[in-house]
């Protein structure tokens, strides 16, 4: 499956799929409450249930304003960001993010919002390196990340990488399809 | 954005407070301000209640 696929009509949020399905149900599962954080957020679609499904205050937030315009218009409280950068240390109980992470040769990019949403650069991993490395400062003692994967980014090179910034992983969802299998790390340090 | 998310909210660049100005309300939501950071005086617009805190050199980056 490649971007083309993904893609469809829509050309500015990414709508909820199989990934977001599959991050809302591990993270509804095991947030019970506190203050939690959605990064990348499209939609709105995984925040709202999270909101909706656990006592916790949910902050959702994308870099993209169209995406910050549809969550706000499902109530949720929406901050435009790249990725942790605008939020304090320590903030946050538990933070729920499911990457741009299909690897993209550079000639095959589209210069959209959906291409941002999709894309995680030739390696897969080229936005969610940079928020393994600054999303530990948001988050509170004992606090944990929801971070979808998919085979086609790598999982055992995430798991590395989150090793690398002090925590430690373990898989608490995942699901097959026929090009890739998807999968939720639950991130502790 | 509700007032109590300032609490949470801090300047991209340098991570100190940010100062609301020029808040419009509606009820309880601040629906138009600005977020000025109390250290370094970058301001971060709040348009149609949502804060545009995205550090100052991204915020061109408009794809199509």
């Amino acid at each position: 499956m490649d971007l083309a696929d993904r893609r469809g009509l829509e050309t500015d949020v990414y709508q909820p799929a199989e990934d977001s399905q599959l991050l809302a149900d591990a993270a509804c599962r095991r947030i019970d409450d506190g203050l939690v954080l959605e990064v990348g957020t499209g939609s709105g679609y995984v925040a709202d249930r999270i909101a909706t499904e656990t006592d916790a205050r949910v902050i959702a937030s994308d870099v993209n304003p169209h995406a910050c315009r549809q969550a706000r218009e499902r109530g949720l409280e929406a901050v435009r960001a790249d990725l942790v950068s605008p939020f304090v240390d320590d903030a946050f109980d538990a933070v729920a993010f499911n990457p741009p992470y299909l690897p993209t040769e550079e000639d095959a990019e589209w210069d959209d919002w959906m291409e941002r949403a999709l894309s995680g650069g030739e390696s897969g991993r080229e936005v969610i390196d940079p928020f393994l490395a600054a999303v530990g400062r948001v988050l509170a003692p004992g606090g944990v990340v929801y971070l979808l994967v998919s085979s086609l980014t790598g999982v055992d090179e995430v798991v590395e990488r989150a090793g690398e910034e002090g925590f430690s992983a373990v898989a608490v969802a995942d699901e097959s399809f026929p090009f890739e299998t998807l999968t939720v790390l639950e991130l502790v340090r | 954005m509700k007032e109590s998310l300032l609490e949470i909210l801090c300047c991209p660049l340098d991570k100190h407070d940010l100062e609301l100005e020029d808040a419009e309300y509606d009820g309880d939501e601040v629906i138009s301000g600005t977020l000025v950071c109390s250290e370094c005086g970058e301001r971060y617009a709040i348009e149609d209640g949502i804060p545009n805190l995205l550090p100052p050199d991204m915020r061109e980056e408009t794809p199509a």
